[in-house]
């Protein structure tokens, strides 16, 4: 186990500093420049030059990655060059908004999903799977930027009973948790959709071993049978999809986030990444690399615990 | 407003009496050249316009859906929504307004030398910095215009008035990539500011420019403290109506009221909340719909029917000689200016307009001088003939028409909209176009490159300010690498006169050589538009999309 462990820390941090090294890079060979979009389209080219130079860009890629490096594992993320603020600042705002988003969204879709994927998995094809299963699939089949729009024309328009926009500010009318509503039901509805099927799936296959038909046979209530028998072990493979809807709500929420306004992770990463404010880009890589990890990370141990046969 | 009148005004109330200069022109230039607005508004004959919005009524907070950028260097800002926030606290010396005419700011009068050479600047004495209390004065305005003229600044302001007032010079320094020594600018002679007293200072040129009062008021020229050192940010010092007591770049930003009297007149709001929407413009509408913005800063096309079905919001719009051209370089198949041609008139502007831009406001005549601008010539409007198209294709060795691809951007929405739309319309003359989108990041890396490109152009005053800058022989934005040495020789002649009837004659010709010759599809002239709710009053959307809220109040 504690070596099991020690591996996986290697193996996170090597994956880190490749990530990292792949960003400056890749962020080096997209076109575009920051002086000149610092600078704007009236500035002269000496200027633009000058203040590449300041900026410490004209040095080779490997000299100004080194030192990136150096800085991090110091504690210095960097400054950011569109928010002009250091990049800690910015990213923890962000990255506390996101959470919060994130936090909320799994509390609903873990719970919803369960409930409705056991539901509709515990009898194959009854009326309530059937329900269960179209309304499943037309989730998670409809973009978010789609449901996002639609929703915002039904609640927002038409019956104007939602706020539009969340950005987290207590307006006369409309309080921060109303705020909430629309993104966190539109993560939702996606996102649930997935689980709901991946979950129901899983469970229709429990419920044909034989320590199902025993246990029914031997005249268990059903519904001891599903919760009892049937559920735990109809987790097991969804348990991994679960956890990595994590990643999803940490660093994907990219389109509700602009969709909403929300002052959010995603919405930061991306206006970063058009920049070329390369410090918050890495430091984004990071946070979003390391979720990815730890989640898996997790899994794995989830797995141990939920499926005692499997040894690390 | 000036003693004695400049001569070129009396020279151009002459020609206007003779019915020689248009009214609007006139305006502008006798503005420029320092009577006051009011009074150059009746030397035309016309009455200033004025707001009949209602009496103001002060009060309330105006929230404003609008990007929070960054804005610790004034000097230097390259988005007009960053001033857009500055402004309301550090202001500019001149203001021109919704109509193109130049009125004083914090400066009260101007007077020109009859060589436009040398300009005497006097600044009113009322305006007083909030802290301190201090008048604004000669010092504090010539501070600001050499630190943005310093290449250390880098202010865009550099470029417009680098040809009146700097120098080039050689550094010692050698550039490693060009081997060459580097060359840098500095002021042409050490008067060029000169102060004559604490509220009057002259600005004088190596060459003759008129647009000095227009220059003042260009974006990044806001009047700071000096005792800032050029830095702007909460409770930074100014001059203007507001204070800056918020800011969180990227979230929002908040400015309140001055309290010690502002010499304008107003303010009548007493907050004002910029939300940062985010670029997504269904977010812009979902603001508004749920009233938690008042106005949104620019709209986009894509959301402007969702927009005008909402029963509280009003769209602004003002016609803009802000557009966007397909114009192709000189290499085959368009070295051949028969294909060039083809490809106007192959293009219908109505219906690109109607398409791309919901038909808000003009069709493209393809040659780049707008109806808005004082000197255009109606040169007659070309109309979409397939069949001629068809016929110069032919005649040009191309009889089952061309293949090629052009580049463009997919943002704002209009721009990939009217490609799709002129692409169609190619297709039937035979001009079988591939579009190739390509992020903005790197369409600004590759669009002077292209061999067939769609570029986005900025609203100028002048007609012939964008010609000099887009056709003109081996101009740094001459994109197309076109080269007319007859376009050049008229050029140089239009830029010469003052009298707008003279130069009107010479661009009529110009229009011409542009159809004939010319390497651009210009498919239309853009409104400009935003929304606000009906309760903003005193707003007027301007063309080059500054917001001034010393005017705006919120009705009861």
């Amino acid at each position: 186990m504690a070596r099991y462990l020690l591996r996986q820390s290697l193996n996170i941090l090597l994956t880190l500093l490749a990530v990292t090294f792949l960003v400056f890079a890749l962020n080096e060979l997209t076109p575009g420049d920051v002086a000149r979009k610092l600078l704007g389209p009236y500035a002269t080219q000496e200027q633009v030059d000058h203040l590449f130079r300041e900026m410490g860009l004209d040095r080779p890629l490997l000299v100004r990655y080194a030192e990136y490096v150096g800085n991090v594992l110091r504690g210095d993320l960097g400054t950011s060059v569109i928010y002009r603020q250091p990049v800690a600042d910015v990213l923890l705002d962000r990255l506390g908004n996101t959470l919060l988003l994130a936090a909320i969204c799994f509390a609903v879709i873990v719970p919803l999903s369960v409930a409705l994927g056991v539901l509709a998995g515990m009898r194959e094809r009854s009326p309530l799977d059937r329900g269960i299963s179209v309304f499943a699939s037309i989730c998670a089949s409809i973009p978010e930027f789609a449901m996002g729009v639609f929703m915002l024309a039904i609640f927002v328009v038409w019956l104007g009973v939602l706020p539009g926009t969340s950005p987290m500010r207590a307006t006369a009318e409309w309080p921060v948790w109303m705020q909430f509503v629309l993104p966190v039901a539109v993560v939702t509805l996606y996102d649930a959709g997935y689980l709901v099927s991946m979950i129901r799936a899983s469970m229709v296959e429990v419920m044909r071993q034989p320590f199902v038909r025993t246990a029914v046979l031997k005249g268990m209530p059903f519904h001891r049978v599903v919760t009892r028998h049937a559920m735990r072990n109809a987790l097991i493979t969804p348990f991994t999809v679960i956890l990595l809807q994590l990643n999803y709500l940490v660093s994907g929420l990219v389109v509700v986030e602009t969709l909403f306004a929300y002052p959010g992770f995603g919405r930061m990463m991306l206006e970063a990444a058009l920049a070329k404010d390369i410090a918050v880009v890495e430091a984004g890589a990071l946070v979003a690399v390391t979720v990815t990890m730890l989640t898996q990370l997790l899994g794995d141990l989830g797995y141990m615990k939920l499926d005692p046969r499997i040894r690390i | 407003m000036t003693d004695k009148l400049h001569p070129l005004v009396t020279a151009a109330g002459r020609e206007m009496a003779d019915g020689k200069l248009d009214r609007r022109e006139f305006l502008r230039v006798a503005t420029l050249l320092g009577v006051g607005a009011g009074a150059a508004y009746s030397m035309a004959g016309l009455s200033e316009p004025a707001m009949a919005q209602g009496a103001p009524r002060k009060g309330g907070t105006l929230r404003l859906g609008m990007r929070v950028q960054d804005l610790s260097s004034p000097h230097t800002y390259s988005w007009i929504e960053a001033t857009n926030v500055a402004r309301q606290t550090v202001e500019y010396l001149t203001y021109t307004g919704v109509d193109n005419v130049t009125r004083p700011g914090l400066v009260e009068k101007w007077e020109a030398s009859p060589d436009l050479k040398s300009w005497k600047i006097s600044l009113r004495r009322d305006a007083k910095w909030r802290k301190g209390g201090r008048p604004f004065n000669a010092d504090d305005a010539i501070w600001n215009m050499k630190r943005m003229l310093d290449p250390a600044t880098g202010s865009s302001t550099v470029g417009l008035l680098r040809a009146f007032i700097l120098e080039n010079f050689e550094l010692d320094e050698i550039d490693p990539r060009t081997q060459k020594k580097r060359v840098s600018f500095r002021l042409w002679d050490s008067n060029a500011f000169r102060k004559i007293d604490d509220f009057t200072f002259e600005i004088n040129g190596k060459s003759s420019f008129l647009g000095i009062p227009e220059a003042m008021f260009h974006y990044p020229a806001h009047m700071l403290d000096p005792a800032e050192g050029g830095k702007f940010g909460v409770g930074s010092n100014g001059t203007g109506a507001f204070e800056l007591v918020e800011l969180e770049v990227g979230k929002r930003a908040v400015l309140t009221a001055r309290k010690d009297g502002y010499w304008g007149g107003g303010p009548w709001l007493d907050r004002i909340e910029v939300i940062d929407l985010g670029d997504d413009s269904a977010a812009q509408v979902a603001a508004l719909a749920s009233r938690q913005v008042d106005m949104i800063y620019q709209g986009a096309i894509a959301a402007l029917p969702a927009a005008e079905r909402l029963p509280h919001v009003q769209v602004n719009s003002v016609d803009t000689a802000y557009t966007a051209v397909a114009r192709v370089q000189p290499v085959k198949p368009f070295d051949d200016k028969r294909v060039r041609q083809a490809l106007r008139h192959a293009t219908d502007t109505e219906a690109v307009l109607k398409v791309a831009h919901r038909g808000l406001g003009k069709p493209g005549e393809h040659h780049h001088v707008a109806k808005v601008h004082p000197e255009y010539a109606d040169v007659g409007f070309m109309r979409r003939d397939v069949a001629k198209a068809k016929a110069l294709l032919a005649e040009a060795g191309y009889p089952n028409g061309i293949d090629t691809e052009i580049a463009c951007r997919p943002q704002p929405d209009w721009e990939l909209l009217a490609v799709q739309t002129m692409v169609e319309q190619w297709k039937e003359a035979g001009i079988r176009v591939k579009i190739n989108v390509m992020p903005s990041a790197q369409y600004w890396d590759v669009w002077t490159k292209v061999p067939f490109g769609f570029t986005t152009w900025a609203h100028r005053p002048l007609g012939v300010m964008v010609l000099g800058l887009a056709y003109r022989s081996g101009a740094a934005w001459n994109e197309s690498n076109w080269s007319n040495k007859e376009f050049d020789a008229l050029l140089a002649e239009a830029e010469g006169y003052l009298d707008v009837e003279r130069r009107r004659a010479v661009v009529a010709k110009l229009e011409q050589i542009m159809l004939d010759d010319g390497p651009a599809v210009v498919p239309l002239w853009r409104a400009l538009f935003n929304y606000s709710d009906k309760k903003v009053k005193g707003y007027r959307i301007h063309p080059t999309a500054y917001i001034e809220f010393k005017e705006v109040w919120i009705e009861g």
